[in-house]
């Protein structure tokens, strides 16, 4: 990989590294597994559900409602699984590079537990809900071939941290959630903790590569702003999954997502969702109001 | 134009203010007027409109490429044997 264009990455990072060794665990034994979760209880806060505050949720059965909780859960943890397979290849291609071979310590412990976190997901989905729905389709080629070689590098750790903010939005409620089994609740609570300190990572290394293309051509940054909301528009959209609809027994699984994404309620919904992260980025200056129409 | 590929130029154009017109020949994929954040949305206005189910592990990039292409592949009906 050339990142010869990329001036090496230093931070301060010896507090994270001494959280992560402090804390470590081992998730392989730390868990109890119950043979099944109890059938009366969501597996997602109702809340967080993406037809929650809409009629359309009203107008299901509790059947459904619930069986919408539980295919709603194995959809945001196998997007966890397919957003932690991303993020790891792209960091195991990047440890030992000299350009990050000032924070390779940290991304050691960033890789190993990124792949324990994808174990316990995978464990969750698969011994109770039989599956993991498949990534959705994706466009290798093109969408950033555009963007300077730093504006690239940018983008690539600003997919990670967005996507590790909005997950733990949801982590955070669902771990304190006690209508939800005992297991969903601790799988959300032990990643709202590690991920707290993978944040504090993004955020440092984000900020550090964003200096660097507003440094090399300013006029990159309101392109660079432009593809963050774009980002933050379709990992929303990623959750709004017809397979879960179809799986609940809701019917014309299509038209309702399209019908939910456009809803007030829902709207407002994502807006909460995405607020920590677009007040970060703004006040980075790399927000949305930088976005040229 | 078949009322089904109205509602495709119509995807891409909200998506991309800074163009006028969508010629059936327009390169979608390498012009970015679909990237691959839109590329999900895309499939799925597909499906919706055809009734019939994409599977992503099977899809050909060129089916998607241009307008004409796309009413070719999904739009047009096929010859009956």
């Amino acid at each position: 990989m050339a990142v010869r264009e990329i001036e090496p990455i230093v931070l301060e990072l010896d507090r994270l590294e001494q959280m992560a060794e402090s804390g470590y665990y081992n998730p392989y034994t730390m868990f109890e597994w119950p043979d099944a979760l109890e059938p009366d209880r969501p597996w997602m806060s109702e809340s967080l559900t993406t037809l929650a505050g809409t009629p359309m949720w009203d107008e299901l059965t509790r059947e459904q409602q619930l069986a919408l909780t539980k295919y709603e859960a194995i959809n945001f943890f196998s997007l966890n699984i397919h957003g932690i397979r991303e993020l790891m290849s792209e960091v195991v291609m990047r440890i030992h590079e000299r350009t990050y071979s000032n924070v390779s310590e940290f991304l050691h412990h960033f890789i190993g537990e990124e792949n324990e976190h994808m174990w316990f997901f995978a464990q969750f989905c698969l011994r109770y809900g039989g599956k993991l729905y498949p990534a959705q389709p994706t466009l290798k080629a093109a969408s950033v071939d555009h963007l300077s070689q730093v504006a690239r590098e940018l983008i690539v750790f600003a997919r990670i941290l967005i996507f590790e903010e909005i997950v733990d939005h949801y982590n955070a409620l669902m771990a304190t959630d006690q209508s939800l089994p005992h297991i969903a609740r601790e799988i959300n609570r032990v990643h709202h903790q590690d991920e707290s300190r993978h944040v504090a990572f993004g955020r440092m290394i984000f900020l550090n590569l964003l200096k660097q293309v507003a440094g090399r051509d300013p006029e990159e940054v309101p392109v660079v702003a432009e593809y963050l909301e774009s980002y933050l528009q379709y990992s929303i959209g990623t959750l709004y999954n017809p397979a879960a609809y179809r799986d609940a027994g809701i019917p014309d699984a299509l038209a309702l997502r399209r019908r939910a994404l456009a809803h007030p309620a829902r709207v407002q919904a994502h807006d909460k969702v995405l607020k920590r992260t677009r007040a970060f980025l703004s006040k980075a200056g790399v927000g949305r109001e930088l976005i040229k129409r | 134009m078949s009322e089904p590929l109205q509602k495709v130029r119509e995807f891409i154009l909200e998506r991309n203010p800074k163009l006028d017109e969508i010629p059936d020949d327009l390169d979608l994929i390498d012009s970015r007027a679909i990237n691959s954040l839109a590329f999900v949305e895309f499939i799925f206005l597909l499906e919706e409109l055809t009734g019939e189910a994409i599977d992503p592990e099977e899809l050909d990039l060129d089916d998607f490429r241009t307008l004409k292409a796309i009413e070719a592949r999904f739009f047009t009906q096929k010859a009956t044997l």
